[in-house]
């Protein structure tokens, strides 16, 4: 029992990341779709 | 418990410094030549645009290309070096001191460099030297080009000596203790520096100058640029280093927060050791005479820098939503509201690490192998790189000039310089979006680099570029009007700003922060990995090279108009 109160206290402390999370998800998107393009260009001539 | 912890590990603030005024003295001269050097190369860039747009002749026969290399030789050696060498002594000085002795040094590294110097902007100035920054043989400057360029590099060696030494005697002082993080950022940026320039050093002094002197007929090209681009590419990460440490450990402090994590900070740093040196064929992926599997080789070496890169990306990301979550932000983005917006100690950076993520896709593009004859030689590459040094860098060193350049002088950033700041920043944005983005799009449609105006002929494709060159024209004007206003407030902030006490803004670590390894401080291990990836990546490449080049190149002297 006592543990599973630490464990919902450190967690509770843990930061909360989504934000980060989703924001290097659109950053990696980005960098994908910007190379796809490029390497379209390049097979394409 | 923690308060045991904490005596074992003192945190930063401890260990800040009060920094003399002979100390500011010479961290302020290093500072002052970068802000001349931006004054100068600017105003050549703006030539350079201007008679790109096919509008405007150069007056009294300047060569275009002797524009071009002030233009890439003040700004992306000069300026840069010096910049960066002043803000690595004053962070030495602020987290672990400087000796009189070191001092003393550190004033002969300086006039070491202002000779190289004016050395080298001599024989520019005389149309002796329109070799560009790249230098690239066969093209043949006068001796004492490479003899400025040398000095310059002998004396930000001893500057980057001094660093090692600060560090050392500090940690004589503290046994135990792990180095202050700024500190151990410096040391690593110093000791890539050194590893590459040892390339550019043994090129200009083997290679070069007795070549330009008659006592070698002739010269290695391919040799030679393979010497460079050894040093080519780790020069853009000492550019892009300083900038990290800013990020990584002062603009947490500035934002209200804390380091994101000490241990992530100098893991990337030491990423970067690593992975910015064996790498540098990426430059060199049209060349012929590199065995297609040693090119193959750095591009997976390069690859890896994106994993020390993402990880900045992350820590940033998570340094503004912490801090933002604790200034009460909710949901998924409420935190980027909460970032001080109108303090441009911020701003500045900031809109530096947005422009550095076209600015690294565009760089995976280029180290894409074959991918890379798609940009390969086109202004693309001007363009990319305006985006990472021009403008990543730049604002973040602009960023740190709004506290550095006062707290050294005794002054303080009023809200006024702070306004104008903001408006350098977005006038900087504005003008490198246009200029930058022109490049990218005129390089896809295959328009070179380097040259100056021509219409090639009247081939219909040159029909396609013009109208890029004149969005290049109006974003360099704007971006001169940029840095015109940054020099204004470099001379406002050292001479004019009222006198008073401006933060020196560092970071600390979380209270219950994990602690950082001891292992980090191993740096037998980290430059025993260094030097072993680099010989893995070019002895095999540079004896083929050494062996197997055609007959070396003499002298071509016309093309520089000598």
């Amino acid at each position: 029992m006592r543990r599973q109160e630490d464990k919902k206290a450190s967690e509770k402390d843990k930061p909360d990341l989504k934000g980060t999370f989703v924001s290097v998800m659109l950053l990696g998107i980005f960098i994908i779709i910007t190379w796809v393009g490029a390497f379209a260009l390049f097979v394409s001539r | 418990m923690q308060l045991a912890k904490n005596e074992s590990q003192p945190k930063t603030s401890l260990q800040a410094l009060p920094i003399s005024k002979p100390e500011s003295r010479l961290y302020m001269s290093y500072i002052s030549v970068a802000f001349i050097s931006l004054l100068i190369g600017g105003l050549m860039g703006l030539l350079q645009v201007l008679v790109r747009s096919g509008k405007f002749t150069l007056p009294a026969g300047i060569d275009y290309y002797q524009v071009l290399t002030v233009h890439g030789v003040i700004l992306g050696l000069v300026l840069t070096t010096y910049f960066i060498i002043g803000f690595h002594f004053s962070l030495m000085g602020k987290t672990v001191g400087i000796s009189i002795k070191q001092r003393k040094i550190a004033w002969i590294a300086f006039w070491i460099m202002v000779v190289g110097t004016v050395m080298t902007a001599v024989t520019i100035l005389y149309g002796e030297a329109s070799v560009l920054y790249t230098f690239y043989a066969p093209l043949r400057a006068h001796p004492v080009f490479y003899i400025g360029l040398a000095l310059v590099i002998v004396g930000s060696w001893i500057a980057g000596f001094v660093n090692w030494h600060q560090l050392k005697v500090w940690k004589k002082a503290h046994p135990g203790e792990k180095s202050p993080l700024l500190a151990f950022m410096v040391t690593i940026n110093t000791a890539m520096w050194f590893i590459c320039s040892l390339g550019v050093a043994v090129a200009v002094l083997v290679q070069f100058i007795p070549w330009s002197l008659g006592y070698a007929e002739t010269i290695n090209v391919l040799l030679s640029r393979t010497l460079f681009w050894y040093f080519g590419h780790p020069l853009v990460y000492f550019w892009l280093l300083p900038a990290y440490m800013a990020w990584y450990a002062i603009i947490p402090k500035i934002i209200g927060g804390k380091i994101f994590s000490d241990s992530l900070a100098r893991l990337s740093f030491v990423l970067f050791l690593f992975f910015s040196i064996p790498v540098g064929f990426h430059h060199q992926l049209t060349e012929p005479g590199i065995d297609p599997t040693w090119k193959f080789i750095q591009v997976v070496l390069t690859f890896m820098v994106i994993i020390p890169s993402l990880m900045t990306a992350f820590s940033m990301f998570a340094t503004f939503e912490i801090t933002g979550r604790r200034k009460g932000a909710k949901g998924l983005f409420g935190w980027f509201k909460k970032l001080p917006w109108k303090d441009v100690r911020f701003l500045a950076p900031f809109i530096g690490m947005l422009a550095f993520i076209p600015g690294g896709a565009g760089g995976i593009i280029n180290a894409s192998h074959q991918m890379n004859a798609l940009i390969h030689n086109t202004i693309w590459v001007t363009g990319h790189f305006h985006l990472t040094v021009a403008t990543t860098v730049m604002l973040t060193f602009f960023g740190i000039s709004y506290w550095l350049i006062p707290h050294l002088r005794g002054r303080k950033l009023t809200p006024q310089i702070n306004r104008l700041g903001i408006i350098q920043a977005i006038v900087w944005t504005v003008g490198m979006t246009i200029m930058s983005g022109a490049m990218h799009i005129q390089g896809l449609l295959g328009a070179p680099r380097r040259s100056s105006y021509s219409e090639y002929g009247g081939g219909e494709q040159v029909s396609e570029w013009i109208g890029y060159q004149l969005a290049q024209a109006v974003g360099g004007t704007i971006l001169f009007i940029g840095i015109l206003l940054m020099v204004y407030i470099f001379i406002k902030l050292t001479f004019f700003a009222p006198k008073g006490e401006e933060e020196f803004p560092i970071a600390e670590e979380e209270d219950d922060a994990e602690e950082t390894p001891a292992w980090f401080e191993n740096w037998k291990l980290w430059i025993g990995i260094t030097v072993a990836l680099i010989l893995a990546a070019y002895t095999v490449p540079v004896i083929d090279i050494v062996q197997h080049s055609p007959l070396g190149s003499v002298p071509f002297d016309f093309p520089i108009g000598r």
